[in-house]
């Protein structure tokens, strides 16, 4: 059935196994400690001065700069979480609300995932550009094209 | 502020997530390394090459988006490193993972924040297409 004894292939599979943690452990220990230093310096509102831009151009609350400032950069749950604390404020209107979490879904904790698959062999320039722009373009479609009042019609019916 | 906590913080999210990705990669690559001398690859291969080549890729990179789909990035990682691909292959299957990676537990997140489980999931699978087309036409 094999080509080679089964112990040689195992040594093989952890051998290669275990370089591939060592080249990524190398990108994810230092950035983790930069997420940190980040967060306690609050970089936060100079983050979400950035991505207001881009809820301008997606049509959504400018409150939805946050959450979505948080996603981008920290990850799904950290975003969800935020936006879970915008909606119950009665900061963010049912549009921001289902678009920032579909744009998040697609695109999310982009710093991280970028350096992983560097080490692989990705080009992150990229990987990094066309997410944020394939994710941007179809969350303004959807924006611009779907009618959000009738989507909330058909899941609320008490408002 | 900054202190001395924020970088043991920071230092132990770093070593959680060694730890959480080494428990993925390691048996994953271990996995596909003992698949590839077994007939079991090639046949995945030729199942999947039609849909793949759209892509620019070989038929056994399915795995590749099979693991990292169902599990997460670790998961792709460890299939991506364990098979023999071009850089161009790499970034193509990078994308398409990025967009849509461990869609079990991301969209039980989502759908707390009100959407609907099988938009998330389409809306996903969907940009993981284009992508991937897009950047093997690119390239």
């Amino acid at each position: 059935m094999f080509d080679t004894s089964l112990i040689e292939i195992l040594k093989e599979g952890l051998n290669g196994g275990l370089s591939s943690v060592f080249g990524i452990a190398l990108i994810v220990m230092p950035l983790m400690i930069f997420l940190e230093v980040a967060r306690d310096m609050s970089l936060l509102d100079l983050l979400s001065k950035w991505t207001r831009p881009l809820t301008k151009a997606l049509g959504i609350n400018e409150s939805s700069a946050l959450p979505l400032a948080i996603g981008l950069i920290f990850g799904l749950a950290y975003g969800a979480g935020v936006i879970i604390q915008s909606a119950n404020e009665g900061e963010m209107d049912d549009k921001s609300l289902i678009l920032v979490s579909m744009f998040l879904a697609c695109c999310h904790a982009v710093i991280e995932d970028t350096l992983l698959f560097v080490p692989v062999g990705a080009n992150g320039w990229l990987l990094l550009g066309i997410r944020l722009v394939v994710a941007f373009v179809i969350t303004a479609l959807i924006s611009k094209y779907v009618n959000f009042d009738a989507m909330k019609d058909g899941e609320t019916e008490c408002e | 502020m900054v202190t001395i906590n924020t970088l043991k913080r920071g230092f132990k999210k770093g070593l959680e997530t060694i730890w959480i990705l080494s428990k993925v990669i390691i048996p994953i690559y271990m996995i596909v390394t003992v698949l590839k001398h077994t007939p079991a690859l090639e046949y995945v291969a030729l199942v999947f090459s039609p849909v793949m080549q759209l892509f620019g890729l070989p038929g056994e990179a399915a795995i590749v988006l099979v693991l990292g789909g169902l599990i997460n990035i670790y998961a792709a990682i460890g299939a991506i490193m364990s098979l023999t691909l071009t850089a161009k292959q790499i970034t193509v299957l990078a994308v398409m993972i990025s967009f849509a990676h461990n869609l079990l537990v991301e969209t039980a997140v989502s759908t707390r924040v009100g959407v609907s489980a099988k938009l998330i999931v389409g809306f996903r699978l969907l940009l993981a297409v284009v992508g991937g087309l897009i950047i093997n036409l690119v390239l």
